[in-house]
């Protein structure tokens, strides 16, 4: 075998194992999910028939022996019905066991300290029940199914006395569970089969690159849609057989408790089967009339939801097993093989940083674009991708909304929390707070840079302290000290004649207040850039400068301006994106207010994840914010790179 | 225009009006700082320095800006530490940002180490992409970050989730930083130790890290005040009382409802004070990292 051909068999070796495993893992895991589902629908029969027969016995008016009555009643249903095991009756009202079909359990009685399980449940039931109701949706589940082990299902229903939730019956049913059996040697065969083919076709294909790895390709794919439809016509299979299963059940259980009914003397509309195999949620599967009917119809769109997701994994896993089989029949593996033995060394230092990096902050970050096309939110986030994917619908909510404003019969009112508006907010606060911070920290650093200043270090020093106070220290001090009632700038304010100011209730002077905060913490570092800049320039140029007869200006735009741009201007960059990110200062000193009219882009996006818990919005409202910053470097490279080369 | 003629240094500028600007701008500074220490040293929970009387004269409303306490009192500070569980989440910063220092600067180094030394596929890349994921918006990490450790990994309220998300965050500043030194040290000294026959493990623990000392000193303390001032994602992963850090245990006692500004007061200079310090100390390193290709030219 010539090496090509070793190396594409070794591909598709692996391509086959990997892709043949993974569908015979997701073949047996939905075959067992299906098994599952036959239980529980058979169990939940059983239960909500038991609860009709219970529910209509308990409901008639006599109030003397009616206990032993619907004793009666229930140790008929459990001895008549096919599978039930036990059945017991609670109370929630009194919290008691009312009635039970085991005698052992010595009804009626309180539930006892180890039953606290039930006593749980039926809290659980009827709060669901409760927010359904409020809510008009069935959100929360109505009915739960327990394995109990040995084969038996434990099944809780509520029961209702004029629609809300009193009692609920328990019911244990063993539920025929044959464990699946899927064939191992379907898949072996078409693997080995498909390797043969391989062999056979490396024979005259041995040196010929191309078409032996599209050969490879194309008998990994076979191989795999192969076995993909064996899996599939499984689970029709085994999906029909569910229906047959639970329909059969449902004409048994039927049929017995009709007897049970009759024999008690309740009336004939006592049995509501039409309700019985429905989900958790109490809707109707649709799938089994309450005649025990299948509906072929309804059977087969279920059928095609499963057939479509089955596709879509034969097909993401033919897309990799190309990838897989290129990457190793081309020969690139063989070539990363050797370039990571080559330099080894060096890996084995990367590797801790890279995976690191790889892990926490690449993956989040494709993570986050990729949850900016869905609609995932608190309740969700388990959900697949697919699931809660809405396309760019985030991004077009975001950007269109050109409703900055809108004229209401008072005037015109804003919308602070457009996007435009916070744009803008956002674009006014970096400006003014770098043009703040350039202005103030290069006056500060000129008159610092006097010749035989006194006192220099000592206010050098004193000068730098907000820059080193961390900063969330200093938005809360701020936010402290514009307290409208006892905060210093409002006394400030009265002692010089003037009426106390809500810095926080108007949007103009909420932003003085956070300018007033970050001007304070932001000087400083452009004083200290300036400064060092100063101090670089070597002082013959102005002495040159005096002897031309050049004024102060003149010195200072000519000579001053320009020795201190290749400083100022990497440092105003910095400050521009700092300021942009200054998340601290507006999320605690303003926090937003009023009425998000101060918020700035990234506190908006952390309260729409945070506050609203609408993550996929506020990752599409990131990656925007993303975009801008990136946008805003390229200009800013562009500039920069434009005015070196004119200079 | 007679101010533009400090630039020209040589005339003689009369200083008593630069004092003043000065002063003026050192009142600023100094100002909300002498509040919290105000605050902090007046043993209540008050904002105010004074209370007002009902009719308050010009006299009584300049008492209450004036930064001195009335009540010279220690008892924010007892309180703090006993009453209050600042000291537990004092702890919890102090842990997980020790843990988040040794974790960075181990990664950090080698990865340094690698990007300085060895030439291989994917070096530039490497670098490069250290360099954009610092334009990554934290808001935008912070989502996912919260979905997968939170939701995915249950390390919610953990130290181990926050020091994980702060190590690799600091990767990147750490590797440049640690990458330019390493540079600057003398490549001859390790062909020679290559000649005598040490390996790349002997010549990077025994040559390398030895010389470059200050370098890493410096780096460890950057992701340790970082770490130790972080306040927002501390604020979203932790969210149990007991698991606090110190910044976002000083926003629980003056968030929402709750306004005990004593408290606050003295935990905010509990908890600056070591980094002030240790900020005064480094800031030039700072300057001149931040600046370092600009000042050159």
């Amino acid at each position: 075998m010539t090496p090509l051909a070793r190396r594409v068999v070794v591909g598709l070796v692996l391509v086959l194992l990997l892709g043949l495993g993974l569908e015979y893992l997701a073949l047996a895991q939905a075959r067992q999910a299906s098994t599952g589902t036959a239980a529980r629908r058979q169990a939940l029969v059983a239960a909500r028939a038991v609860a009709d027969v219970v529910a209509a016995a308990s409901g008639s008016d006599e109030t003397d022996g009616q206990e032993a009555a619907l004793q009666r009643t229930v140790d008929r249903l459990a001895a008549s019905l096919d599978g039930v095991e036990r059945i017991r009756v609670i109370d929630l009202g009194a919290t008691s066991l009312t009635v039970s079909s085991d005698p052992a359990d010595a009804a009626p009685r309180r539930l006892k300290r180890d039953e606290k399980n039930l006593y749980d449940a039926g809290q659980l039931l009827r709060a669901n029940d409760e927010t359904n109701r409020q809510e008009g949706v069935a959100r929360k589940e109505l009915a739960l199914v327990e394995p109990l082990g040995g084969g038996l299902r434990q099944a809780t229903v509520p029961l209702r006395s004029d629609g809300d939730v009193t009692g609920m019956a328990v019911v244990d049913v063993a539920a025929r569970e044959p464990v699946p059996h899927t064939a191992w040697w379907h898949p072996v065969v078409l693997g080995l089969g498909a390797l043969a083919l391989a062999l056979l076709a490396a024979l005259p294909l041995g040196s010929n690159r191309w078409g032996l790895n599209a050969v490879a390709a194309a008998l990994a794919i076979a191989a795999l849609a192969a076995y993909g439809w064996i899996g599939l016509s499984t689970i029709h299979a085994d999906r029909r057989t569910e229906e047959e299963t639970v329909a059969a059940r449902l004409v048994a259980v039927s049929a017995d408790a009709g007897k049970v009914a009759t024999a008690v003397g309740l009336p004939a509309g006592t049995l509501q089967a039409a309700g019985w195999d429905a989900d958790l949620y109490g809707r109707p599967r649709g799938t089994v009339s309450a005649a025990g009917a299948i509906d072929e119809a309804a059977l087969a769109a279920d059928l095609g939801q499963q057939t479509s997701r089955l596709v879509r994994l034969v097909a993401g896993l033919s897309v990799l097993a190309l990838v897989l089989l290129a990457f190793v029949g081309l020969g690139f593996a063989s070539t990363l093989g050797h370039t990571l033995s080559t330099h080894r060394q060096a890996y084995f230092y990367v590797v801790p940083a890279m995976i690191g990096m790889l892990v926490l902050v690449f993956f989040p970050f494709a993570y986050g674009i990729t949850l900016s096309f869905t609609e995932s939110n608190l309740y969700n986030t388990d959900k697949p991708i697919w699931d809660i994917w809405v396309g760019v619908d985030n991004y077009v909510e975001i950007l269109t909304d050109w409703k900055v404003y809108e004229n209401t019969d008072e005037g015109v009112v804003w919308r602070y929390q457009n996007f435009y508006w916070t744009l803008g907010f956002t674009v006014l606060w970096t400006v003014t707070n770098v043009a703040f911070g350039v202005t103030v920290g290069l006056f500060l650093a000129l008159i610092l840079n006097v010749k035989g200043l006194a006192l220099k270090p000592f206010y050098r020093v004193l000068l730098i302290l907000p820059w080193a106070v961390p900063n969330y220290i200093t938005a809360l001090i701020w936010r402290g000290m514009f307290h409208r009632q006892f905060g210093v700038v409002n006394q400030i304010v009265q002692v010089l004649g003037g009426d106390a100011i809500s810095w926080f209730e108007q949007p103009f002077t909420s932003f003085m207040a956070v300018l007033a905060t970050n001007g304070w913490l932001s000087f400083p570092f452009m004083m200290v850039v300036s400064l060092g800049a100063l101090q670089s320039i070597p002082s013959d140029l102005y002495e040159a400068a005096r002897v031309d007869g050049a004024t102060g200006w003149q010195q200072f735009r000519s000579i001053t301006l320009p020795s201190l741009k290749p400083a100022l201007v990497p440092a105003i960059i910095l400050s521009v994106i700092w300021t942009f990110n200054m998340f601290n200062i507006i999320y605690l000193t303003s926090q937003g207010e009023p009425a998000h009219s101060t918020e700035i882009l990234i506190t908006e996006a952390y309260k729409i994840a945070f506050e609203q818990y609408r993550y996929g919005y506020a990752a599409a409202y990131s990656t925007v914010i993303f975009l801008i910053l990136l946008a805003y470097g390229a200009w800013q490279n562009h500039v920069t790179r434009a005015t070196e080369s004119i200079g | 225009m007679a101010f533009f003629k400090l630039s020209g240094r040589g005339d003689k500028v009369p200083q008593l009006p630069l004092h003043l600007i000065l002063a003026f701008f050192v009142v600023y500074t100094l100002y909300p700082l002498a509040w919290v220490f105000t605050v902090a040293f007046s043993g209540g929970q008050n904002l105010m320095f004074v209370n007002l009387p009902p009719d308050p004269t010009t006299l009584d409303r300049l008492r209450t800006i004036i930064p001195w306490p009335h009540d010279f009192s220690f008892a924010n500070f007892s309180a703090v530490f006993t009453d209050q569980p600042f000291l537990l989440w004092m702890l919890n910063s102090a842990i997980v940002a020790i843990a988040t220092t040794i974790v960075g600067v181990f990664m950090a180094t080698t990865a340094a180490y690698a990007f300085s030394r060895f030439r291989f596929p994917g070096r530039r890349t490497g670098l490069m992409s250290f360099l954009v994921s610092q334009m990554f918006p934290g808001v935008l990490m912070l989502i996912p970050l919260y979905i997968i450790l939170v939701q995915w990994l249950g390390l919610g309220s953990s130290r181990i989730g926050l020091v994980l998300v702060y190590a690799t965050t600091a990767i990147p500043f750490c590797v440049w930083m640690l990458k330019g030194y390493f540079d600057t040290i003398p490549k001859e000294l390790e062909e020679s130790a290559l000649i005598d026959g040490a390996s790349p493990r002997v010549i990077f623990t025994r040559i390398i890290l030895p010389l470059a000392k200050p370098a890493i000193a410096v780096t460890a303390l950057f992701s340790f005040m970082t770490a130790w001032n972080e306040f927002i994602l501390a604020a979203t992963l932790m969210d149990q009382e007991t698991m606090y850090t110190a910044p976002v245990g000083l926003r629980f006692f003056v968030g929402g409802f709750s306004q005990q500004w004593g408290y606050f007061a003295a935990g905010a200079i509990v908890a600056a004070i070591p980094v002030v310090l240790l900020f005064m100390y480094l800031q030039r390193y700072l300057v001149s990292g931040l600046t370092a290709g600009a000042v050159k030219g």
